[in-house]
């Protein structure tokens, strides 16, 4: 989870009365400081003696939630609490279940989280005065804001919302030529990736990597966006093709990842071509077609020698030899797998040295 | 008619006015058990409930028959008790009806009855008697007596402050008349709490996009509007109108829906009907014909507001069989699309209208 700096806020005067009174607060002044000289004392009494105005009463009386709600709809934030009562709804529907579920884990509910409402209530009504005022870009990033706020395994399902809500709005922001919309696009992709439907996955990856093809957007963090979307987009392609070779559709899977390796080429990242064409040759092999499997496999081992990466060459050594064998070379076969033992032995990759050995170990059986 | 004298009454026996609770001097002559201080109060409790629960009110109010057994003794305390409730019942809708019909004279003492024998049964505190209390403080608004008015209103909030099992619905009840109290003081800081309290509550008993929470959205908007706050007072009427807008469709079509399977097996036709009380279907014509009325005063811009307020109207007049307004609003709703050469989709969306209404105003 990123962590977001204390919000400034200025909390309206419900709210603010009502966080006084939280447990987690600081304390108010003890007495002893307070009364010092006679000015003191009488701000002593205005503030202890004076008895509660009404809403003081009422902060007091009510519990925090409420208190959030009555302040966003006094200052007519209608949308936001729409919004907000909806999700706490779900809160609530989503704990029941849990607590259903299992005995032991439960999650807090949200009134005791004030400082989760903090947040609802800040970036949701600065979000409905941008909207209102038609500041699209406003919404985008106060909602975004929430969504970050909320992205930890336990409140998924709300930044699994904001994102759709981002989604939505970035539709409609057209000055920034499509940048939010890229980013939007991006989380719906990878929201559809958590959820395994990888199909739809790969259609906002694919507008994602459409809206930033030829453009030097970068994110926050400094990743350029188009990198950025050409590896969700490599990686949704191959966990859809490894489903397809799991059911046997391999002209299917053959499609996708040539599609991959093409857009990894376009991508001018060697690392990633050189995945592209590893998966595309394993694809091949899984097909039968050996000779084109040699091929896309031989261009991964060049370009891993290029990068000097030991760990993919011997990776691109070990699936050749493995072609080879299925192909009845096994002279060649052999050559290949004794390189790949020396390089996983220089490299100290214990593990692969055992893999190749048990090959070299089964071919020399056949004999 | 017959004139009574305090002094001949038996020694500790107060006998008092049934309106202002002043001592008596005339008595009904028809049921002989309600007293009256003078003309007036009787004409006015006769003109509000006193003419239609006459007879009722003597088993209550005379004393009760010698019974010879225990269990008639409880027999017949039971049946009293029955005919109060009854009584509640009966004087409280009488009174709301005099409130949507604007008569908050004739409420007034129908509503007193109603909180009188509430009193009676559920006892001083109890958070029964606020139902009366709210009708008492509407009428009472009504008839710009505002101390009046927030005298019951604190009673009513004390009887719900006391007591811990208040449901959603009455506080809701309760806030929105604090608000509209308060939006008639013009303390409009006060009023927007009540009313922010309302609509939480509301949508705590009925969900966020009820028509019972779109009172509280409606008045909230007005004092917007007052505070010349026309955009955020321009959100909250769209709210208003989309909620009607929803339960309105949606009514159509289960209505029609049911109206397709059944018509093979019965053979004859549905009746329309908005499926609300004549409460909220007031309700619906005072907010949308305020919503028009400031539309029209405003938006003279966007047409599409408008004509989104007149489609609901016509299919609210069209679901309470008020065909002629049904009608009226439907021509508007051309005029103006014709006029203003709205987008395709509006025009689509006027036309199915027109046909819905006019295949109603054929068959008959």
């Amino acid at each position: 989870m990123t962590t977001l700096p204390p919000l400034p806020m200025s909390r309206p005067k419900l709210t603010a009365l009502a966080r006084e009174k939280l447990p987690c607060s600081p304390r108010t002044t003890p007495r002893s400081e307070l009364i010092k000289e006679k000015d003191d004392i009488d701000r002593y009494l205005e503030v202890k003696i004076k008895g509660l105005s009404k809403e003081e009463v009422a902060a007091y009386r009510n519990t925090y939630k409420k208190n959030i709600c009555v302040d966003m709809l006094r200052d007519g934030y209608h949308k936001s609490f729409t919004e907000l009562f909806t999700l706490m709804e779900k809160w609530e529907a989503l704990r029941e279940a849990a607590r259903v579920r299992s005995v032991f884990w439960l999650q807090k509910p949200l009134e005791e989280q004030p400082d989760k409402l903090d947040h609802f209530y800040y970036y949701l009504t600065r979000a409905e005065v941008a909207e209102r005022k038609k500041y699209f870009e406003d919404v985008y990033d106060n909602l975004y804001a929430l969504a970050c706020y909320f992205n930890n395994s336990e409140d998924k399902w709300v930044r699994n919302h904001f994102y759709k809500r981002c989604f939505e709005i970035a539709e409609l922001i057209k000055i920034d030529g499509g940048k939010k919309e890229a980013e939007a696009h991006g989380h719906m992709g990878l929201l559809f990736e958590e959820e395994g439907k990888l199909l739809e996955a790969a259609e906002h990856y694919e507008a994602f990597h459409q809206l930033t093809q030829g453009r030097k957007w970068r994110d926050e963090t400094g990743r350029s966006l188009n990198l950025l979307s050409c590896e969700s987009l490599l990686r949704t392609y191959r966990l859809l093709s490894d489903k397809m070779l799991e059911n046997k559709d391999y002209t299917q899977a053959i499609r996708i990842l040539i599609k991959a390796s093409e857009i990894a080429k376009e991508a001018n990242d060697k690392k990633m071509e050189g995945e592209a064409s590893y998966y595309l040759g394993l694809a091949h092999l899984a097909a039968g077609e050996h000779d084109t499997a040699l091929e896309d496999l031989s261009t991964y081992s060049e370009i891993s020698t290029e990068l000097e990466d030991d760990l993919s060459l011997g990776r691109a050594y070990e699936a050749i030899a493995r072609v080879l064998q299925s192909q009845g070379e096994m002279v060649e076969a052999i050559t290949y797998l004794k390189k790949f033992v020396k390089l996983a032995r220089n490299n100290f990759q214990k593990l692969d040295v055992v893999k190749a050995s048990t090959m070299l170990g089964d071919i020399y059986n056949e004999k | 008619m017959n004139k009574i004298y305090q002094l001949a009454v038996p020694k500790g026996r107060r006998i008092c006015c049934e309106v202002c609770e002043a001592p008596a001097e005339r008595v009904c002559a028809a049921c002989t058990v309600t007293y009256y201080c003078d003309v007036a109060h009787q004409q006015a409790d006769w003109n509000s409930i006193h003419e239609k629960i006459c007879q009722l009110l003597i088993p209550l109010r005379t004393t009760m028959p010698f019974y010879n057994s225990e269990e008639e003794r409880q027999h017949g305390l039971q049946q009293l008790q029955q005919r109060q409730k009854h009584l509640i019942e009966f004087c409280y809708t009488v009174a709301q009806k005099y409130i949507f019909e604007g008569r908050y004279k004739d409420a007034v003492p129908a509503a007193l009855h109603s909180l009188r024998f509430r009193m009676n049964v559920y006892g001083l505190s109890s958070v029964e008697l606020v139902p009366a209390y709210l009708l008492l403080a509407e009428a009472s608004i009504g008839l710009d007596q505002i101390v009046q008015a927030e005298e019951y209103l604190s009673q009513a909030q004390w009887a719900v402050l006391k007591s811990t099992d208040c449901s959603y619905a009455t506080h809701s009840l309760l806030h929105r008349n604090l608000g509209l109290l308060f939006m008639v003081k013009e303390n409009y800081e006060e009023a927007r709490y009540h009313l922010a309290n309302d609509i939480y509550f509301a949508s705590c008993a009925y969900g966020t996009e009820d028509i019972r929470t779109s009172g509280g959205y409606f008045h909230l908007a007005n004092i917007f509007f007052d505070l010349m706050k026309f955009d955020l007072a321009d959100t909250l009427y769209t709210k208003v109108c989309e909620i009607w807008d929803k339960y309105l469709n949606n009514h159509y079509q289960v209505l029609s829906e049911a109206r397709v399977q059944q018509i093979d097996l019965l053979g004859k036709r549905f009746e329309t009907d908005t499926g609300l009380d004549e409460a909220q279907e007031a309700e619906a014509i005072r907010i949308l014909t305020s919503i028009l009325n400031i539309r029209e005063s405003t938006c003279s811009g966007a047409p599409q507001k408008i004509v989104f307020v007149l489609r609901i109207l016509v299919m609210l007049y069209y679901l309470m069989m008020n065909s002629s307004k049904a009608q009226e609003y439907a021509t508007r709703v051309s005029n103006i699309a014709q006029e203003k050469q709205l987008s395709a989709q509006e025009q689509n969306l006027i036309e199915q209208l027109l046909h819905i209404i006019n295949t109603e105003v054929i068959l008959p």
